[in-house]
């Protein structure tokens, strides 16, 4: 299998630059991460963040042909050949496949991630009637691998301003939450010039989630409360 | 507060909006008009613009393309133009472009209606 593998390292090289591999899958190769792995075995300078490899850490978030997805849940009969490799487009690298991911979790820390409930804990949990819990569904699953973030365009522009899909999906979450008492400061927070409205419908974020996940539903909805709550 | 005051976030997404849904009506609007009972003269053109509901609706219409411009241009020019001086000086240009057009507007529909 002919593989194309974006290369960088910062103690050597100035810039980026694409390298080729030719490696066999073996018997129980699957998935990408197995091959890259194996290409790793045999060219240890080759970089890559991985860790429970089966789609849930979401460390391993690469580009692949063009489009970014999770090289443990990617196929490698679903590639096209040769499979180029590239890191997260638009985060700074760090080195080969591994970005600096601080941008990323800075937005997401920006739209406090945790429930704002001042009133006293209760003995045990604060408990949710379904259909409250319901509305959490496709929002908590998100595994912040910052697939639908570097793929967006409107955050390409503005990494420093913009939250990013990843971002306000949580935000989303939390406004949401019946647990959560912040609803009001959250929307007041995201409605400025840029820290929502930048978000141009594009919907690449939709596109890639490798959990089937769509922000742009979420910014939309997020969008849809701040108008009904205007009126 | 002071960002709050202004057309951004919220109020521009909204604004954006209301325009585009309005822009469209008229233009669906003014094409049927069109096709249905097309003017054979320059007169009967005249006419009917003259026509306080038609030149209110057309009114109405170039003041929703130009807040419609204003707000699209200005965030594409937020996007892609970093430098703040030159920031200033594009939106000062598109803000001398877009009144220039409501002028020229203004008199073409001042014009007819003499």
């Amino acid at each position: 299998m002919k593989l194309s593998i974006s290369r960088y390292n910062p103690e050597r090289d100035e810039k980026p630059y694409m390298q080729d591999y030719e490696i066999e899958p073996g018997p129980e190769d699957r998935m990408l991460l197995d091959l890259i792995l194996r290409l790793k075995a045999r060219d240890d300078s080759l970089t890559i963040r991985k860790s429970c490899r089966e789609g849930v850490c979401g460390s391993d978030a690469i580009n692949i042909n063009g489009r970014n997805g999770l090289a443990c849940i990617t196929r490698l009969t679903e590639l096209k050949e040769p499979v180029e490799l590239r890191p997260l487009p638009s985060f700074p690298i760090i080195r080969d496949l591994v970005v600096d991911m601080t941008g990323f979790f800075k937005q997401y820390h920006s739209i406090k991630p945790y429930l704002i409930n001042h009133d006293p804990a209760p003995e045990r949990e604060r408990l949710q009637s379904p259909a409250q819990r319901e509305r959490l569904n496709g929002a908590y699953e998100c595994i912040l691998c910052a697939c639908c973030t570097s793929q967006c365009p409107s955050f390409w522009w503005n990494p420093d301003k913009f939250v990013g899909p990843a971002g306000l999906l949580q935000a989303y979450r939390f406004i949401v939450d019946s647990r959560d008492h912040a609803r009001q400061e959250r929307l007041d927070d995201l409605n400025d010039a840029y820290r929502l409205f930048r978000c141009r419908t594009i919907m690449n974020c939709t596109e890639v989630c490798p959990k089937g996940l769509a922000p742009s539903r979420a910014i939309e909805q997020i969008r849809l409360m701040m108008v009904r709550d205007s009126l | 507060m002071a960002v709050r005051k202004t057309v951004t976030g919220l109020r521009a997404w909204l604004l954006q909006r209301a325009t585009a849904v309005y822009m469209l009506a008229f233009l669906v609007f003014f094409l049927f008009h069109f096709l249905l009972d097309r003017p054979h003269s320059y007169a009967a053109w005249h006419g009917w613009m003259s026509a306080p509901g038609v030149s209110i609706a057309a009114g109405v219409f170039f003041a929703a393309l130009l807040l419609h411009a204003w707000v699209g241009v200005r965030d594409v020019l937020m996007d892609y133009v970093r430098a703040p001086a030159l920031r200033v000086c594009a939106l000062a240009l598109l803000f001398l472009g877009l009144s220039a057009t409501a002028a020229w507007v203004l008199r073409i529909f001042l014009g007819t209606a003499a």
